[in-house]
């Protein structure tokens, strides 16, 4: 019986936790009215000094806007096609007229994101991981229907304190290594992503395929 | 007994409560799509892996008769392309035209430039 309480307690929680009291909302009119059903996501622009950053952000753009109801184009097709076409560079890319690009591919909404960070601040002994994203959608007709920034942080924190320092500072030492010789970007963009698209105040409206389903 | 039934329902709850929000319920499959593709721009030797992923998991998909996610039939005609297989390419850039009429536009092009490559009996760049 204890437990059932419980239980009915938690559902409660689960059936209303997401529905909870949006925050102050940006007009999102201009989005509403251009309705797009279709976004070409393009190779972004690099200020930061990781080479391999444009691609590997790339592979993460996909699942969240395809889940939040849009029709994605394939992105690696999307890529070879503008690399056909003479296109390798996200700053080239960015620079053409968006109708054009929208008009070559027959997409309703192009999204153009700028990678402000990617990179890893070595401390003595921590590591701080950090992205951040200029993210920016422009309707077939020219038109700018949204912006937002995100950017994460990763710091890895020592809350498991053994009680003893030199066990602490050692440990701390190790994870600090792993992240220096590898550090992984890739929770920290997915996380940007689905802030800025899904959770957060400035989240796009769902797509026509979420919107069936609803 | 039934106290550990509750218990395990409560753990579930409470994983669904956990995971949730932030995933919502899926519209699709991705069979490791993303990964996959991570993986191949970090290694381009993994494009090998990342054909046979997406075969397999294009297959699992059609025989369990489930619609297959946004652009995952024409990556994979890509990838085929990319490994010389016009044919292939061509097979697969019109399942995903039949599948997302959005895509219609761009597949047209492509399966006419593959037609194109094939008549002039280009080598294909991988």
């Amino acid at each position: 019986m204890k437990y059932l309480n419980l239980m009915v307690c938690l559902l409660t929680v689960v059936l209303t936790g997401c529905a909870s009291a949006p925050a102050a909302k940006k007009d999102l009119s201009a989005f509403n009215t251009a309705a797009p059903r279709s976004i070409l996501v393009v190779p972004a622009i690099n200020k930061s000094l990781d080479v391999d950053a444009p691609n590997y952000l790339l592979s993460t753009l996909t699942v969240p806007l395809a889940e939040k109801g849009f029709y994605v184009f394939p992105v690696n097709t999307a890529k070879f096609v503008l690399e056909q076409e003479g296109f390798y560079e996200g700053e080239q890319i960015h620079q053409q007229p968006p109708e054009t690009l929208a008009h070559l591919f027959g997409a309703d909404a192009v999204l153009y994101v700028t990678i402000q960070r990617w990179d890893a601040k070595y401390a003595l002994i921590t590591t701080t991981v950090t992205v951040e994203f200029d993210y920016r959608m422009v309707a077939k007709d020219g038109t700018e229907i949204w912006k937002a920034t995100q950017s994460m942080q990763y710091s890895p924190q020592n809350n498991n304190s053994s009680g003893n320092p030199l066990v602490d500072l050692i440990a701390t030492a190790i994870s600090a290594a792993i992240t220096r010789a590898a550090p992984n970007y890739l929770p920290l963009t997915q996380q940007a992503n689905q802030v800025v698209f899904v959770l957060g105040p400035n989240a796009i409206p769902n797509g026509p395929y979420r919107k069936a389903q609803q | 007994m039934k106290n550990l039934h509750l218990k395990i329902i409560l753990m579930a709850l409470l994983g669904l409560f956990l995971t949730g929000c932030a995933t919502r319920s899926g519209l699709y499959q991705w069979g490791g799509y993303d990964a996959m593709l991570y993986q191949s721009y970090k290694n381009p030797e993994k494009a090998v892996e990342f054909r046979q992923g997406l075969e397999l998991h294009v297959a699992k998909m059609e025989a369990a008769n489930q619609k297959v996610a946004p652009g995952l039939y024409a990556e994979l005609g890509t990838l085929y392309l990319q490994a010389g297989d016009g044919t292939k390419a061509v097979a697969m850039y019109t399942k995903e035209r039949e599948a997302w009429p959005e895509s219609r536009g761009l597949m047209d092009s492509l399966i006419n430039n593959v037609a194109k490559r094939n008549t002039a009996k280009a080598e294909v760049k991988s």
